[in-house]
């Protein structure tokens, strides 16, 4: 039996009654870099049990090492039975029992040190990362995969390999990160009076898992954060005050397996007031009217009651062709008509809004663009063609400066000479604009 | 609107309206005012400063479930509190303060004179409803122990931090009270609460 089947380490003296352990309950922790063995390790684990000492029994029984019986055997073939069978599962439990798979967390630019298992230093192993046969000598120390400054590069699965038998005998996979940095936490009330939410984020990745936990504290009373299912570095609150002058503590620490960290912020309930920006805003010229262009918006769909709590509107506006914007406060209703437009240019539009009485600016709307009302432009003609026409018009159009604009003798109809006039302004405001 | 106001829910809804403009204004006043008490006070205007006795705070749960009559009778015991509380402020700063700080004193008593027209204000709307108006001695009997004595300079000016700063956070209140005041009920045409309250 010895012959065939390598003694393995001394399993407990129950071995009968105990399953192959599959799992590591009695293994070191994660991150130290062992892993337990096949069958809990006595000398090592420090574990302890009513049991006599293995080699007190083993001298009584007189089995060989590594093989544990349990009692005492009245027929001898029996007892060869059960020898057998008990050396066959003790095998068929090493070949088939995988080693616990660990993860291991080291920080960037660490010195990481595996050991293969409960292999001796002077064991003869093969490891190999990510299933490719890739650690040279260079890497070992006996038994031992050693890996200098570590990048996350080297993140991935290492295996230990006994070496004439090819068992698996350590596996771990090793993340190479770093500790959480100050994490960047915002809370805001764009639904007032009902509540706030905050938001946090890490400025720079850990690339291991990390796990965040909010405290709020109103006073001194604690508050629950409810977290929402999306996105999910946020959670909310319900205000079950209004109108306090006590302010509002919120901590959130990061933790991974590197180190942790935390910020705080505190606020009162008016400073945190922020809507969402009005929606569906439309501009749109005004008929018979080039100068003017009128703005409509809504609401933000987030702002609960916009009848108690109403909200106040910027608007502000440009030509594309400028950079400075005109601003319009506005303290009620959702439209307004902008009377100063440029003829012809098209404008860029936006609106902002804020609690009548607390708060901040939200974020601008979304940019809408609109052009005011012009004439139809009448189709530009040769004096070939012109003479050939008989039919007045008496539209006016706009030319681009570079069009021929007045040419007395082309033209024809009554509108003629107001065409000149309207197409001489329009020269003029241009080279005024561009001087 | 689905029926034409009736003519007191008109005047309710111009009280309302008038009063909210009041709040408004007396909360701009109320925060330039606190700017410069930390500053002539020498104080850290982020101090936290603890409930005062007898002023009244601003807090309050579930304020959308007050109804009409709850939310006048609150603001009316909160404005005539500031009354005392404001009046007594500037007596406080009449005898600390030299010439120098007369500005501060001025800006004092024309905050007084703000909050004595708002209460007023609330009594009126009261009286609209035929609400009885609580007589201010029958609140000084129901507020309680006798006031407290008479605090060192640093304990005066600490309390004049919190007055300001409450009453800053009524003027808030007030405002969104007024115009839960104001909404017309969908049903009867009158504002709501007013007309459920006992």
């Amino acid at each position: 039996i010895e012959m065939l089947f390598p003694p393995p380490p001394p399993p407990p003296l129950n071995l009968l009654l105990w399953l192959p352990v599959m799992g590591c309950d009695g293994c070191p922790g994660e991150g130290e870099g062992t892993a337990g063995p096949d069958v809990p390790n006595l000398s090592s684990e420090g574990w302890t049990s009513g049991q006599k000492n293995p080699p007190d029994v083993y001298e009584k029984l007189g089995t060989p090492q590594g093989l544990w019986t349990g009692g005492e055997m009245a027929n001898p073939v029996r007892s060869a039975c059960c020898v057998v069978l008990a050396a066959v599962v003790v095998v068929y439990a090493q070949r088939h029992s995988q080693p616990d798979s660990h993860i291991q967390y080291e920080r960037v630019g660490a010195d990481v040190t595996m050991k293969c298992g409960s292999m001796d230093w002077d064991a003869a192993v093969t490891w190999t990362a990510n299933g490719t046969r890739d650690m040279d000598e260079s890497h070992l120390n006996g038994s031992y995969l050693i890996l200098k400054n570590v990048d996350l590069s080297q993140s991935g699965q290492y295996s230990c390999y006994e070496g004439s038998s090819w068992h698996l005998k350590y596996q771990t996979y090793l993340r190479v990160g770093t500790p959480p940095k100050e994490p960047v936490l915002m809370c805001r009330s764009n639904n007032y009076p009902k509540g706030f939410y905050c938001s946090w984020h890490l400025p720079t990745p850990t690339y291991i898992p990390n796990y965040f936990n909010i405290s709020v504290i109103h006073g001194t009373k604690d508050m629950v954060c409810e977290k929402d299912a999306t996105p999910k570095n946020r959670c909310h609150i319900r205000y079950l005050q209004l109108f306090s002058t006590v302010k509002y503590k919120v901590t959130l620490t990061v933790t991974n397996a590197l180190g942790k960290n935390f910020t705080t912020l505190t606020f009162d309930e008016f400073a945190i007031v922020k809507p969402d920006p009005p929606e569906s805003v439309v501009a749109k010229p005004v008929p018979n009217n080039p100068r003017r262009l009128e703005v409509s918006w809504q609401n933000p769909s987030s702002w609960p009651d916009p009848e108690s709590f109403p909200l106040k509107f910027f608007l502000r506006y440009r030509p594309l062709i400028l950079d400075q914007w005109q601003h319009v406060e506005l303290s009620d209703g959702t439209s307004h008509t902008i009377t100063d437009a440029y003829a012809g240019k098209e404008y860029i539009i936006q609106v902002a809004a804020k609690d009548n009485d607390i708060g901040t600016w939200s974020d601008w709307s979304v940019a809408v663009h609109a052009t005011p009302w012009t004439e139809e432009p009448k189709h530009l003609t040769t004096e070939a063609q012109i003479t050939e026409t008989t039919s007045a018009s008496t539209s006016s159009f706009m030319a681009p400066p570079t069009t021929k604009i007045c040419d007395k003798g082309a033209m024809v109809g009554s509108g003629a000479m107001a065409v000149c006039w309207t197409a001489g302004l329009v020269v003029a405001a241009y080279s005024i604009l561009f001087i | 609107m689905a029926a034409a106001d009736s003519p007191s829910a008109a005047l309710r809804r111009d009280l309302c309206t008038r009063g909210i403009r009041l709040a408004g204004k007396m909360r701009a006043d109320v925060l330039d005012l606190l700017d410069a008490y930390v500053e002539q006070q020498g104080l850290d205007a982020s101090a936290s400063v603890a409930a005062v006795e007898g002023v009244p705070l601003a807090a309050v749960e579930r304020w959308d479930e007050q109804t009409g009559t709850q939310r006048l009778l609150q603001n009316l015991a909160a404005y005539r509190a500031f009354r005392a509380l404001l009046a007594q402020m500037l007596e406080e700063q009449r005898e600390q303060l030299g010439e120098a700080e007369a500005g501060l004193g001025r800006a004092l008593a024309a905050l007084l004179l703000q909050v004595s027209a708002f209460a007023y204000h609330l009594e009126e709307l009261l009286r609209l409803e035929s609400r009885g108006v609580p007589g201010e001695e029958e609140e000084e009997e129901e507020d309680g122990p006798p006031p407290p004595p008479r605090l060192s300079l640093f304990e005066q000016k600490l309390r004049g931090l919190g007055v300001l700063r409450e009453l800053a956070q009524w003027a808030v209140r007030s405002v969104r009270d007024l115009r839960q005041l104001a909404k017309p009920s969908p049903a009867t045409g009158a504002a709501p609460g007013l007309a459920e309250s006992p």
